[in-house]
């Protein structure tokens, strides 16, 4: 296990108190009833070069907490910090410029490329937009990036429609490689994808990674994937981190008991290895993020819940080696997991 | 006798473009109380093999070229339309993949459940709701009193599944047809409707047909797998045989392009190069071998089925006596398993 000191000049990104709520309106005077908390307070921060995996279910808010990273939507409270500026405060101007530092990377690949533009249009846009390149030198800069992300040159000429799933995908990384931008969003790029493809985009991300530096936020619900990709982890539940840590810390060792539900949820390809695991069976559903349930939002699910956790809501503790987890639980035991399971990864 | 038998069914549909085979040829039996996971990804054909059994297919533009389904020994595929209806939801049942459209909108969960309760067991207005009462309460929806006079809008989306479920149980179907039943679902939602789908086959026998891409679910419920790549089935046997010993290379590239879980080590991941097959222009004989890295000349003719025993089947030119093939993969290591094993060399047979 690496065992550095955290420099904080290392980071590129650090996100604080972030939250995000979309007002609910109603009647016919559409007065503001209520609020969906997508994102409500979170902390983290993304090193350079490495990977972030943010994990959680449909409606936890991980793609909302991308999206306000990248400043596509604005927060309704607290600061994102890229490379020392608060890109909440900044401009009109100033946020136009910073698409060229930041970019992402979209989940479904048929959705997000226009079907009526060339592909040498689509990863050309950007280089026009942002006054990169212009005419042969942007042409060249089209093919350049065609090749880096395993498509021909002449894959320029056509259409979107011709493309499947995996080489539209790879469209989507050259179009958000065109302005040469340092950190990346990537949400849910491979969970459209066949199960045969997905490893050729996940090692194509990687490679790209490695090549060019790149930052990566990396959001997923499939956490064998993201265990593949990211240096380190954040699990989400109905708007809140509830856990992060390093990869192998917290899929070893995980200290919340949903993150723990969680991975011992997942099957593994393997029946033998399926044979021997104990599974957790959460009870209930995922509560609605209009009214999250108070103290911590995962109680009503909770095998270990007790008083304290329906009244206040856990802090953010951290129990060595940049691990840290909001539970009471794991609080008033010294930073110990509770057993609700015989391990959740057993290794064959 | 198998409680369902299908036997080299073949499917195929009429488009602008041309005919289009999408079942090529498919044959597997399921008894009852276990069941078959069948594995493929988009295009394999393995939801319009599903919806055969149904009779659901749409006929133009669809078209079945041959083959049985035979239900303990009568052939779905001669039965009348009439006839149909009265065996589907009651001696056959579909989960299908989407709660969210599969459900009737305007109807209530209770009308929804009750009415295929009604015409099959015969049961009257008042009998069919505490039926329906019933299978709710078996699925664990909680309240069922209440719930059952609500819209399908009105429940999440593990609450409509398990609606799907009770609906699909509710006449105590012989087999059922679960086409990709957690897809759409979280994963923590995932392991509740697989576990109550076990617990209800434990509790009335039924056989189930599993349909799904995910190599983790099959490996948690599945006694045997059939494989299927662009309609065709390549690959067949139980589950300790496909995952611990998989024969097809199409199997093999499946196992290695996963990432796992309990992986230790960020090994690459081994993907299946290329893309997946236009089945408009498949190539003639094995429609994996554009994509396959054993791939020899004489994958250009038409494949049969090779036995290894135990029922174990795979459709592969590399266990033919006139090739090299099962010596060339015999110096790589099998199985590929992310993690656990080297990447096979790219030139075999030292």
């Amino acid at each position: 296990m690496n065992c550095f000191v955290r420099v904080p000049a290392d980071d590129l990104i650090v996100v604080k108190d972030l939250y995000k709520y979309f007002p609910i309106n109603a009647g016919i005077l559409s007065r503001h009833v209520a609020d969906v908390k997508a994102v409500d307070g979170i902390d983290f921060s993304i090193r350079k070069g490495e990977t972030l995996g943010l994990v959680g279910e449909s409606g936890s808010g991980k793609t909302t907490a991308g999206r306000v990273v990248l400043r596509l939507l604005d927060a309704t409270k607290g600061e994102v910090i890229f490379e020392g500026r608060d890109i909440q405060k900044l401009g009109r101007e100033e946020i136009r410029k910073l698409r060229k530092e930041m970019q992402i990377i979209f989940q479904d690949p048929y959705a997000s490329l226009n079907p009526r533009m060339t592909v040498g249009d689509i990863v050309g846009e950007p280089l026009s937009i942002h006054g990169i390149a212009r005419g042969k030198a942007a042409e060249e800069r089209v093919q350049e990036l065609l090749r880096l992300v395993g498509l021909q040159p002449y894959h320029a000429n056509r259409y979107p429609h011709e493309f499947s799933g995996g080489q539209r995908q790879r469209i989507g990384i050259a179009r958000a490689l065109a302005v040469s931008p340092k950190f990346i969003v990537a949400d849910e790029p491979v969970s459209a994808l066949d199960v045969s493809i997905q490893a050729q985009v996940v090692n194509l991300l990687q490679d790209l990674q490695e090549q060019l530096g790149l930052t990566y936020l990396f959001i997923a619900h499939d956490l064998s994937v993201v265990r593949h990709i990211s240096t380190r982890v954040a699990v989400m539940y109905v708007g809140k981190i509830v856990e992060i840590a390093d990869r192998d810390d917290l899929y070893e060792n995980p200290l919340h008991p949903y993150t723990q539900a969680l991975l011992s949820a997942i099957p593994i390809p393997d029946p033998a290895v399926e044979q021997r695991r104990k599974r957790i069976i959460l009870t209930g559903d995922i509560p609605s993020p209009v009214n999250p349930p108070p103290g911590c939002r995962f109680h009503t699910r909770c095998p270990v819940a007790f008083e304290r956790c329906k009244v206040e809501v856990p802090a953010n503790l951290t129990y060595g080696n940049g691990h840290i987890a909001a539970c009471h639980w794991v609080e008033e035991h010294g930073g110990r997991a509770p057993d609700i399971t015989a391990g959740p990864a057993v290794v064959a | 006798m198998a409680l369902l038998e299908v036997h080299d069914l073949r499917v195929g549909f009429k488009t602008e473009d041309g005919f289009v085979g999408a079942v090529n040829g498919l044959s597997y039996s399921v008894e009852s109380g276990s069941t078959l996971g069948i594995v493929g990804e988009s295009g394999s054909g393995k939801s319009v093999n599903a919806l055969t059994i149904m009779r659901l297919i749409p006929i133009p533009p669809g078209r079945i070229d041959g083959g049985t389904i035979n239900l303990r020994g009568q052939n779905l595929l001669l039965k009348s339309e009439a006839e149909m209806r009265k065996i589907r939801g009651k001696d056959v049942a579909m989960i299908f993949q989407d709660p969210m459209t599969s459900l009737n909108p305007v109807l209530t969960v209770g009308d929804q459940i009750s009415e295929a309760v009604r015409l099959h067991l015969k049961l009257g207005k008042k009998d069919a709701l505490d039926k329906t009462v019933d299978m709710l309460r078996l699925v664990r929806i909680p309240l069922p009193e209440k719930r059952v006079k609500e819209y399908p809008h009105q429940l999440s989306g593990g609450m409509r599944q398990r609606v799907m479920i009770a609906m699909a149980l509710s006449c105590d179907p012989d087999v059922l047809i679960a086409d990709e039943p957690t897809t759409a679902l979280d994963v923590t939602i995932q392991a509740q409707i697989l576990d109550l789908m076990n617990e209800m086959q434990a509790r009335l026998g039924s056989a189930i047909v599993l349909i799904t891409h995910d190599l983790g679910v099959v490996a948690e419920t599945c006694k045997n797998v059939l494989v299927m790549y662009a309609g065709n089935q390549v690959e067949y046997g139980s589950a300790a045989q496909i995952f611990a010993e998989p024969r097809h290379p199409y199997t093999m590239g499946l196992l290695s392009s996963l990432p796992r879980l309990d992986a230790t080590d960020q090994t690459r991941l081994v993907p299946i190069e290329g893309q997946p097959p236009n089945l408009l222009r498949l190539p003639p004989g094995c429609s994996f071998a554009p994509r396959c890295k054993y791939r020899m000349p004489i994958c250009d003719q038409p494949v049969p089925l090779y036995d290894f025993g135990e029922g174990h089947l795979a459709r592969c030119f590399l266990y033919d006596e006139r090739t090299e093939g099962e010596r060339k993969l015999a110096v790589e290591t099998r199985p590929a398993i992310p993690g656990t094993a080297a990447e096979p060399p790219k030139t075999a047979v030292a």
